[in-house]
């Protein structure tokens, strides 16, 4: 029963997305609370997965009872299984505080942006566990295919951002699909533990640089890394309050869990010299992301773009760490990575928060917006300590172990790019904190402005992520320790 | 030089796979209207599938069921991966045109117009 588990993390939102216009056809309402107990349902299957994998070691699923080069494989390791884990979880935390949001833009809609919302993250496990890189393009695909949907949910301006996000989304698309058609073309099989035996002897081969060189291309699209980016922060602003937190916090942090996984379990695979090229590439983009992110960061006046950006530098961050191809680059990179889905997921909810109970979606309004809700300042308080790398939150593990990497390489660039950027998100952070907490000490003109009753669903969603970053970095050691364990076995 | 001509001409599939990528990838960056934006897209997509089913062709190869008078020689059949591949990328393609199109629809119908420099003043 328990190696059947991965399967059923994806089949279970995939089933509820299929079967929710039956299910709901009566009463539209019911449609999120039937997305919640699948998503329920899918984090407990995600959570005793990872469980019995760490029990009992890896599981690798075959499809129809095909054997793996042949068939179609699933390989539920420590690191799939830890972030499925985080993948579930915050995805519940998400559509638990989408619920008490206006419905006004779905009115009539509900059962479909439930059903997408779902397909989506199924497409998120799909991408997680997938097993070779056919595979990998399909979910990625369909991922993208629900994102381009829910981010023209409002209409509007959200139609035309959503369809910019679909050209360079379909662009970067084809652009893998090229890549695995080199690499399918140099070795015949698509399999990522098979690859990883042919691929490393055939560095040297064009087919395969040239298959590489689009793959990283396409990838690069889809994890917005920096001079790709375009597409992103218009989507991530523009999309609705309600799927703004789960499409910030999963899409990019997935689709760069792909990369690692073909950077690491394919092209890396082999160890020797010839990869070194392929990181020394990898981690100069992820520095000039890191830096070009938060600078641009910095230049935001809205909330959302602000964190967009934000976000961007911390894909560039987890680069720099993966980038070192040491044990411990590439376990603090994935470890930051959790961390950094958490904190955009906190930040956008926080975000989603304030535009919706203070008309606040750019920094100035927050001077005279007047936030005294104890919920959304410690909440603030507690992400702008994590963004920036402080204990005892995860994102000063995570960038201890990726400036850790760089010193024991030796890389004094990659080093004072981490640290560019932290001060960069010092600065940008600061700015809106000042203007918060101003704001909240403000109390002369208009105290007859009453304190907005905030919803439960509002503080769990800003609650429960928030104390997750505090929760990482106290549980850090233990994770990194399986991070470590389960990449030990790659010819670093 | 002339071997690289000499190189071209012996892979025309791939001189073909090349034409209508970089076609495609122009039309997609150059063009204003948002449909002949999508024409380039789709242009990209088919080029890459094209890709994919050219360098896989086998010559004097036949379907891949096992003819017993043929034998089980592995030359005598044609891979069928490619082609399973294929075809789940088309149906990829189909669902990035269906989404892609009703996006497009509804650009018309909020801003009534398929320009992006008249929709991108609208939204100033």
């Amino acid at each position: 029963m328990t190696q059947h588990l991965p399967a059923l993390v994806f089949l279970i939102p995939f089933f509820a997305a299929i079967s929710l216009p039956l299910v709901a056809m009566r009463d539209e309402r019911r449609a999120g609370s039937i997305a919640l107990a699948a998503l329920c349902a899918m984090s407990a299957a995600a959570i005793a997965s990872l469980w019995t994998i760490l029990d009992q070691g890896v599981v690798r699923y075959d499809f129809g009872g095909w054997a793996a080069p042949i068939g179609i494989e699933w390989v539920a390791d420590e690191v799939a299984a830890i972030m499925a884990v985080a993948a579930s979880l915050l995805a519940l935390v998400c559509v638990f505080y989408a619920a008490s949001l206006p419905t006004t833009a779905i009115e009539g809609r509900m059962i479909p942006f439930y059903a997408i919302l779902l397909l989506l993250i199924s497409g998120l496990a799909g991408v997680i566990y997938a097993g070779d890189l056919f595979n990998l393009f399909v979910f990625l695909e369909i991922v993208a295919l629900s994102a381009y949907a829910l981010v023209a949910v409002p209409g509007g301006r959200a139609l035309v951002s959503a369809f910019r996000y679909l050209i360079m989304g379909a662009l970067g698309a084809s652009f893998y699909l090229l890549g695995v058609a080199y690499f399918y073309a140099a070795t015949g099989t698509l399999n990522i533990v098979d690859l990883g035996q042919r691929i490393p002897q055939l560095l040297e081969s064009k087919a395969v640089i040239v298959g590489l060189l689009f793959m990283f291309l396409g990838l690069g699209i889809k994890t917005a890394l920096m001079p790709l980016h375009a597409w992103l922060p218009d989507a991530y602003s523009d999309a609705p309050d309600s799927v703004s937190p789960i499409i910030a916090a999963l899409l990019t942090k997935v689709a760069l869990l792909a990369w690692v996984r073909v950077l690491f379990w394919v092209v890396g695979a082999g160890g020797g010299s010839q990869p070194a090229v392929v990181f020394s590439l990898v981690w100069s983009l992820g520095a000039l992301a890191a830096v070009g992110g938060a600078v641009l960061a910095l230049s935001q006046t809205g909330l959302r773009r602000m964190f967009a950006y934000g976000g961007i530098a911390h894909i560039g961050l987890i680069l720099v760490g993966v980038g070192q191809a040491s044990h411990t680059g590439l376990a603090g990179g994935l470890f930051y990575l959790i961390n950094d889905a958490v904190m955009q997921c906190v930040l956008f909810i926080w975000a989603g928060v304030l535009a919706h109970q203070y008309g606040v979606r750019t920094i100035e309004d927050l001077k005279n917006a007047q936030v005294r809700n104890p919920w959304i300042l410690g909440s603030f308080l507690v992400v702008t300590i994590g963004m920036i790398g402080l204990p005892p939150t995860g994102g000063f593990f995570g960038k201890w172990y990726i400036v850790l990497a760089a010193v024991e390489s030796q890389n004094y660039i990659a080093l004072a790019a981490v640290v560019v950027t932290t001060l960069l998100t010092l600065a940008y952070f600061v700015r809106v904190l000042e203007k918060l907490y101003r704001g909240a000490r403000d109390t002369g003109t208009s105290s007859s402005v009453a304190e907005p009753v905030m919803s439960l669903s509002f503080r769990v969603g800003i609650a429960v992520p928030t104390a997750a970053i505090i929760g990482l970095g106290l549980f850090s050691d233990r994770i990194v320790t399986i991070l470590l364990a389960a990449t030990s076995g790659l010819g670093l | 030089m002339l071997d690289v001509i000499e190189a071209l001409l012996r892979r025309p599939n791939f001189v073909a796979f090349v034409t209508l990528f970089l076609w495609g990838l122009y039309i997609t960056v150059v063009h204003h209207n948002l449909v002949k934006k999508l024409i380039g897209l789709y242009l990209v997509q088919t080029s890459v599938i094209f890709f994919l089913v050219t360098t896989s062709v086998k010559s004097g190869a036949t379907v891949p069921i096992v003819d017993l008078a043929a034998g089980t020689a592995p030359e005598v059949y044609m891979n069928p991966l490619p082609h399973a591949l294929t075809l789940t990328a088309i149906v990829v393609q189909v669902a990035t045109l269906g989404v892609s199109l009703a996006l497009v629809a509804a650009i018309y119908r909020r801003f009534g117009s398929l320009d992006e420099n008249e929709i991108l003043k609208r939204l100033e």
